[in-house]
């Protein structure tokens, strides 16, 4: 006997995506699904963006590990709500363990929600975890050919921040080919030039993310 | 059997695809709700669709799908992939087009804002038993 389905397999992470997405839109909080390679910066990212703006803006994280809490504990100096999830092995957090983890979370004392996703560029892509976004980091060290190689994850960011500028000169980074290819996937993307270790280009990041915090609130 | 993918799981994953694992079980989870619904005790197909852009190894799946499964009722169960080509439509003129590899300018007038339409489908699309 064959019996017609015609379901998706991702239903269930999607559904659970929307639910979190209206729970966070009703509370007000804006949250940033960070996708990049292991070692591309996301948290060194997030330490420059909490001593700069934890001032003005109350911060969150949950911080998607696949076997230590090491990104978490460089966070705690910072006195903010951590929740590390560690995912033991699975390459990409999933909205029902995002769900889980803003059960920990006290919603009234953030505006600002980061999920430091699993270091991939692939998985992570494809699990809608609830956010207002996505955004992608790479460094120049992983050569100008990520966009290129793993299109999906550049074509649904709204932003990449470009990190280790300073790396530059001892790299065959290619600045023209790099923008080339990721005008041509995702043509509406915003590229931020950044160097989270020295602090060049981090202004303008700060300044893209206040922008969208306030397109956020006013929606 | 190693994780074969670039970039993904990072050598901890020594048994199996962690990505295909995670996607592996929740389509046993739905399968094994609709086979309890119809009053199937064993399943002996389930056909499956991929769109062309979804990231799955056919054969990781299939070793993932044997590790989910077992003592399910969908033990046992041959796989059957259909994979769907892309298909992007032109945000510029309106065209719909089938890229030939990866996501591509829009072939009739060029513009490079373009939807997916076709391309992420997972799908299961029946199942067979008795």
């Amino acid at each position: 006997m064959e019996i017609k389905i015609m379901k998706n397999i991702l239903d269930r992470n999607q559904n659970k995506a929307e639910e979190v997405r209206s729970l966070l839109k009703a509370r007000k909080i804006m949250m940033i699904n960070i996708i990049s390679s292991p070692g591309a910066g996301k948290t060194t990212l997030l330490e420059r963006t909490c001593e700069a703006m934890s001032g003005e803006v109350r911060i969150g994280v949950i911080e998607g590990d696949v076997t230590t809490d090491r990104d978490a504990q460089r966070l705690k100096k910072y006195n903010i709500p951590i929740v590390a999830i560690n995912t033991e092995g699975g390459c990409h957090l999933d909205s029902h363990s995002i769900s889980k983890a803003i059960e920990h979370i006290d919603l009234n004392a953030i505006d600002l929600l980061f999920v430091e996703n699993v270091g991939n560029l692939i998985c992570p892509s494809q699990f809608d975890l609830g956010e207002t976004f996505k955004l992608a980091v790479v460094s120049t060290a992983e050569g100008d050919d990520k966009p290129a190689k793993y299109p999906m994850l550049f074509s649904e960011a709204r932003a990449v921040i470009l990190n280790k500028t300073d790396l530059i000169p001892y790299t065959n980074f290619n600045m023209d080919s790099f923008t080339a290819d990721i005008v041509a996937i995702n043509p509406r993307i915003t590229i931020i030039k950044a160097s989270a270790m020295n602090g060049e280009g981090l202004e303008e990041w700060f300044r893209w993310l206040r922008v969208q915090i306030e397109m956020f609130s006013a929606a | 059997m190693k994780c074969l993918r670039d970039s993904c799981c990072q050598g901890f994953v020594e048994e199996i695809a962690m990505h295909e694992l995670r996607i592996a079980e929740d389509l046993v989870a739905m399968v094994a709700g609709y086979a309890a619904e119809a009053g199937l005790t064993q399943l002996d197909r389930i056909n499956v669709s991929f769109g062309q852009y979804i990231q799955i190894v056919p054969d990781l799946f299939i070793a993932a799908f044997i590790e989910a499964s077992k003592e399910t009722v969908a033990a046992g169960a041959e796989l059957d992939f259909e994979i769907i080509p892309a298909e992007l439509r032109c945000l510029g003129c309106g065209s719909g087009y089938k890229p030939e590899g990866e996501l591509s300018a829009c072939s009739i007038c060029g513009s490079e804002e373009i939807a997916l339409i076709h391309g992420k489908e997972l799908f299961v699309k029946s199942i067979e038993g008795e």
